[in-house]
């Protein structure tokens, strides 16, 4: 890596760049490389971008313009919008489809050199017929099922199509299990930080979980060993949800599964969008397989799944205070 | 996590804990193994459910030795509507082999959505029976059974018992492909627990379900009727056999391989059936 900064610092745009994931990537990439961060979403207070920030639309031409001033070298697509009540559908496919689509567009017309695409396992779906372990090859089976995670799909349709039509870049999708950090805001770690966690009577499916450190050491190998092609990423291995709330620190109370449906669906009807699709995913498992990206990226995970459950309540505990006293 | 511990303290002696924990596979951290199985979960369930086996059908098995070490096809009859033949055999690897194995069952398709008894199968080593799956645990060193017959063995009334329905032939490309042997298995007893006089198919459709089986006592006696009878069992284990060839050989050849080993079942159930005779509810002596 000497012989890298001896030369030119290689420039790296990294999309979310306002996210907790982010954050945590950058942190280990921004002594060797220039980092341009964007987002549509500004930093949060107090946070520090180790590089330049810009907040952007990624389907805005002001995007093109990050491209046309600066030779990018790495594109690290970190900006998929998850499913959450909080955002719109119609926004999250603007952001997650059309932003993704421009991004693509724009790495081929300035011929950037490798990029990482962060899809997400959500696109194999929850079901039960699925295999123990599902393999990159397997179809997306969430594009059926799950109307809220079309736009995931579509995304990572999209990086797949880029990976095989053009050769100028390498280009390496990651399909991470459930993420989970201290800095990490998605649905499962806002809902295992909760005191008490619903669960669906009788049903008891496997889950797995990657600390957002060991992601980020994925995405960082990813980068360095310039890999090419489709990878689950999970951390240590799998784990029954109800496990994971005690690990977690948390209690679970069983409810049936379909007064959990009724109640979505009766929710959806004021316009609250809840992830319902994630329903799914704790009633029937989705279980990957990430030994191809352990074969070929030589990735071990550093955290057991315990201490990657633990980290999202020891670190809130130590957070919150700070943020009252602040 | 209480009456899990109680039930493996007070159900199984210091020798079967320490059996079945040298029988697990690879756990991780958490404790499962990558397919869910939970070796708490099956202590206590065997604790739990040991009574069935050695009080309600006095299970008698024969040949356990035979039971080669690492990787293994349990090719076996299938009868009785519901899958306690499955069940003793797995029962029967954990309390009597030597050393002891965990069955990994192939269940049907529609059991992961099925509460309960999705998330138990899961902890207990059963999956669902697919190709995949099956080749992994094989190449995981487990034992894995397999019923080929299906629900056109376990869903056959009595006048049809110990007559080996059509064999799928999946299992021979899966012995040849993971160079796996295969053990017959014979069980003799589940088939009378379960007097299916007729398979009630206008019903079974509405449900969803494969069959309906109608017994003297069941729908008639509503509940009671629909336990089993305690007639008594017996498991063979027979030799090894080795499928030979090519797994991408032409249907006809598989069939003729699985036709084998139907044929050393069919003997192996005549054998106990005439040894047996009349007497479904013996002792077990």
């Amino acid at each position: 890596m000497n012989s890298n900064t001896a030369e030119r610092r290689l420039n790296v745009l990294v999309t979310g760049a306002a996210g907790g994931l982010a954050g945590t990537v950058v942190s280990r990439l921004a002594e060797r490389y220039h980092l341009i961060g964007v987002d549509p979403r500004p930093l949060s207070r107090g946070k520090d971008f180790p590089g330049e920030f810009h907040v952007v639309d990624y389907t805005h031409r002001r995007m093109s313009e990050v491209f046309r001033s600066r030779k990018i070298d790495i594109l690290l697509h970190l900006g998929r919008v998850p499913v959450s009540a909080r955002v719109r559908s119609s926004e999250r496919y603007q952001t997650n489809v059309l932003g993704t689509k421009n991004l693509l567009d724009l790495c081929r017309k300035y011929r950037v050199k490798r990029a990482v695409v962060l899809s997400t396992f959500h696109v194999y779906g929850a079901h039960p017929h699925n295999p123990g372990h599902l393999v990159e090859d397997d179809p997306l089976r969430a594009s059926q099922n799950f109307p809220e995670l079309r736009d995931a799909v579509e995304m990572d349709h999209l990086a797949r199509m880029f990976l095989l039509q053009n050769s100028d870049t390498q280009v390496a999708i990651l399909r991470p299990s459930n993420i989970v950090g201290p800095t990490i805001q998605n649905t499962i770690s806002q809902l295992l930080r909760a005191e008490v966690c619903p669960t669906l009577l009788g049903y008891d499916p496997l889950l797995q979980f990657i600390h957002e450190a060991d992601l980020s050491h994925a995405i960082e190998l990813c980068i360095e060993n310039k890999m090419v092609g489709v990878y689950n990423v999970s951390g240590e291995g799998v784990i029954s949800y109800r496990k994971a709330i005690e690990f977690a620190g948390a209690r679970s109370i069983p409810v049936p599964h379909f007064l959990v449906y009724g109640a979505m669906g009766a929710l959806s009807r004021f316009r609250l969008s809840l992830p319902k699709h994630l329903v799914d995913f704790y009633r029937y498992s989705a279980v990957i397989s990430d030994e191809l990206f352990r074969k070929e990226s030589g990735y071990r995970p550093r955290l057991s799944t315990q201490e990657a459950l633990r980290s999202l309540r020891s670190i809130r505990a130590v957070v919150e205070p700070q943020h009252s006293s602040a | 996590m209480g009456l899990k511990n109680l039930l493996i303290e007070f159900g199984l002696t210091d020798l079967e804990k320490r059996r079945i924990d040298e029988a697990q596979p690879e756990l991780n951290s958490a404790g499962f193994d990558d397919f869910g199985l939970d070796p708490q979960t099956l202590k206590a369930a065997l604790a739990a459910t040991r009574w069935i086996y050695t009080d309600y059908f006095r299970v008698k098995a024969h040949g356990l030795e035979n039971l080669p070490a690492g990787r293994v096809l349990l090719i076996s009859n299938h009868g009785g509507q519901i899958p306690i033949d499955g069940l003793l055999i797995g029962m029967s690897l954990l309390l009597e082999a030597k050393p002891a194995r965990v069955v990994r069952g192939m269940i049907e398709r529609w059991v992961p959505g099925v509460p309960f008894v999705s998330s138990f199968f899961a902890r207990v080593g059963q999956t669902v029976g697919d190709v995949r799956n099956c080749k992994e645990l094989l190449e995981k060193e487990q034992a894995v059974l397999v019923f080929p017959e299906g629900v056109r063995g376990s869903g056959k009334t009595i006048f049809k018992k110990y007559q080996l329905q059509r064999f799928g032939t999946g299992f021979i490309r899966l012995a040849l492909e993971t160079r796996t042997p295969i053990v017959p298995v014979a069980v003799v007893g589940c088939e009378e627990a379960y007097p299916s006089l007729l398979n009630f198919k206008p019903l079974a459709k509405l449900l969803g379900a494969p069959y309906v089986p109608v017994t003297p006592l069941f729908p008639f006696l509503g509940p009671i009727g629909a336990l089993p009878l305690p007639t008594q069992v017996s498991i063979s284990f027979g030799e090894a056999i080795y499928a030979e060839g090519d797994s991408d050989a032409p249907e006809s050849d598989i069939e003729k391989q699985a036709e084998l080993i139907k044929s050393k079942i069919q003997s192996m159930l005549d054998e106990r059936v005439q040894e047996r005779g009349r007497q479904w509810f013996r002792s077990r002596d």
